[in-house]
């Protein structure tokens, strides 16, 4: 016997959710699927592959800002930013999810992210089982998979006329709908093509001086598409806006792939060169990563290998060094 | 719950500012809050940012020492747009502070060393404290010996300390520069020149470089070749930085954050990463 929810149940579930929190979840914007602030439950999309883009957003916005200084009577004032908003996330695929748990590591790591805290204490994760695979999904090389239900805190699996649910957390217990007893079975997890990550970080330092990266650097076009789709990116920049006579400090993604990314004052860039930012790219993600956290900094989510317009592909990286390691 | 924002400068105020040359000024700041003046405590080699609001902020390493309870002290060299801006500020004016970050020289470790400082340019700053704590400590350290280079003799950095330090008991101060001008009577050497020429002795000795990365670069060659060996040269790793905190990770030098992890290497470490900065 599993606890149930039938599709009716889990809109109308939703749309009472929608009234005491921000309610954010798949929504069609014309060929995209993406994380949207939910207005009628009817626009949630049910039957999407993956969406376009993770839900990164809501705990690492693109540009927020930091903090306010006021300046008054010659004065300077700092006023906090602070996130005052419950949110709930309905619709995360298991891959984001424990996106969602990677990104955790290097921001919840003292000293803590102050805005990255409160984003995640005051959101709510219910995630989605996926029935389907795409042609680049290689989650399961990556310690995740279609059926993981390890980083959110309510798991629906849709299984007939309605979902399988379960209630997995403290968070996911204070929002869940009432559920009924039926007797179904969870569809098997659809296959995933896997790709040789086993023992890839150690190959990646041994391939660390190949000619390889000039090589595949020569058809990047420095784009940054690849962090900006990545779930788990998270590098940043700081600026100071001026607006209305305050002083901005935002916060904004930035991509190890943008020229001048490590420039420093005076001119001095160590990595001036294309074929050595690719190769920080994957250093970060297969090696320096895992060596400093015990988990890939990749999810196995394919978004990269769909956005790169010049067909720049994690899993031919992969097996491409697993080979440059065996040839020494 | 509630984590403290480090993210959140202290705001601060500029007591003093003082022309170093015609392009570096030394800021001395004082935390507002007394508490925060107080506790902030740090040690040579670390470093803060500065705010300056509505422009930006920078890290700059800390070129006073914690143990004279004075202003914190930065020397900015006028290069972009956070040190232009900084450049304006006037006594009194509220700046931020953030810090302090990274990790410091191994004051402890060099005790009864001979010890060799070579600065360049606006790279003086950081070793500056390691020269006042050896001074104001001089019977725990064995020789100092400072090499203080630059482009020209007006852009020689802490010029009205030279003759505090040469006076010293038991310390040696040379100077050189690119290029002299009229009333320069001293060397007008690179600094791999007078290290080559100065041949001193690696026997108990520790070098600490801090400059350009060509400087570093050439300096090491005649380093090595005068015999002292790469746990006995110790430096400064210089990175893009946002936060100081080991998440921007615009510093990440292979599994290493110079914020957190250094700035401070010794040759030894720099040689054992994947990436050579």
């Amino acid at each position: 016997m599993s606890q149930y929810i039938s599709k009716q149940d889990l809109l109308s579930w939703l749309g009472k959710l929608r009234e005491s929190h921000r309610l954010a979840a798949p929504v069609r914007v014309d060929d995209l699927v993406l994380f949207k602030k939910v207005e009628r439950v009817e626009d949630i999309a049910l039957d999407f592959d993956n969406t376009t883009l993770s839900p990164k957003e809501f705990f690492f916005p693109p540009t927020e800002t930091l903090f306010y200084a006021d300046r008054k009577d010659g004065q300077v004032e700092l006023v906090p930013a602070e996130v005052t908003e419950e949110t709930v996330i309905f619709g995360i695929r298991p891959c984001d999810a424990k996106g969602i748990a990677t990104l955790d590591l290097p921001y919840m790591e003292e000293p803590g992210d102050a805005l990255y805290q409160q984003h995640r204490d005051r959101t709510t994760l219910i995630g989605l089982s996926c029935i389907k695979a795409c042609p680049e999904c290689f989650c399961t090389s990556m310690g995740s998979g279609p059926d993981d239900a390890s980083n959110v805190d309510i798991m629906l699996t849709e299984a007939g006329e309605g979902y399988i649910v379960q209630v997995l957390t403290d968070k996911g217990k204070a929002i869940a709908p009432q559920l009924a007893e039926k007797d179904v079975q969870a569809p098997p997890a659809p296959a995933v093509t896997p790709v040789p990550s086993e023992g890839i970080s150690e190959k990646m330092r041994e391939a660390f001086d190949d000619p390889y990266w000039g090589r595949l650097a020569d058809r990047c076009l420095h784009c940054s598409m690849c962090s900006y789709v990545c779930p788990t990116c998270y590098c940043f920049d700081i600026r100071d806006y001026n607006e209305n006579g305050r002083a901005n400090r935002v916060r904004s993604w930035e991509s190890c792939q943008s020229p001048g990314f490590t420039k420093i004052a005076g001119g001095h860039d160590p990595r001036a060169d294309k074929g050595i930012r690719l190769r920080q790219r994957f250093g970060h993600k297969l090696l320096y990563f895992p060596e400093h956290f015990g988990t890939m900094h990749c999810i196995g989510c394919g978004r990269c290998v769909r956005s790169c317009p010049v067909n720049i592909d994690i899993r031919e990286i992969i097996q491409d060094v697993q080979k440059l390691g065996a040839q020494k | 719950m509630t984590v403290s924002n480090p993210l959140l400068p202290h705001l601060a105020t500029l007591q003093e500012v003082i022309d170093l040359t015609p392009d570096v000024r030394l800021f001395k700041i004082e935390p507002n809050d007394p508490a925060v003046k107080e506790s902030f405590d740090y040690q040579p080699g670390q470093f803060i940012f500065v705010s300056a609001f509505g422009t930006g902020e920078s890290p700059f390493g800390l070129t006073s020492v914690a143990y004279r309870k004075d202003s914190l002290e930065v020397a900015v060299r006028k290069v972009g747009t956070v040190t232009g801006s900084l450049h304006e500020l006037e006594p009194g004016a509220t700046v931020g502070v953030r810090g302090p970050f990274g990790n410091h020289f191994p004051m402890d470790e060099f005790k009864g060393k001979n010890i060799f400082i070579i600065g360049g340019g606006i790279g003086f700053a950081p070793l500056r404290p390691v020269v006042t704590t050896i001074i104001d400590h001089k019977a725990d350290y064995g020789d100092l010996f400072i090499l203080n280079g630059a482009r020209t003799p007006q852009d020689l950095c802490f010029s009205d300390e030279f003759d505090t330090w040469s006076a010293s008991p038991g310390t040696r101060l040379e100077l050189t520069v690119d290029a002299g001008n009229d009333d320069w009577t001293g060397r007008v050497d690179l600094i791999p020149t007078v290290v080559r020429e100065l041949a001193l002795s690696p026997e108990n000795a520790v070098a600490i470089i801090c400059g350009p990365p060509i400087m570093i670069h050439f300096t090491l060659i005649d380093l090595k070749k005068l015999g002292f060996e790469d746990r006995q040269i110790v430096t400064t790793l210089e990175g893009k930085m946002k936060c100081g905190l080991g998440k921007c990770a615009r510093c990440n030098v292979g599994d290493k954050y110079i914020c957190q992890d250094g700035p401070v290497f010794t040759m030894e470490q720099i040689s054992s990463m994947l990436e050579q900065f």
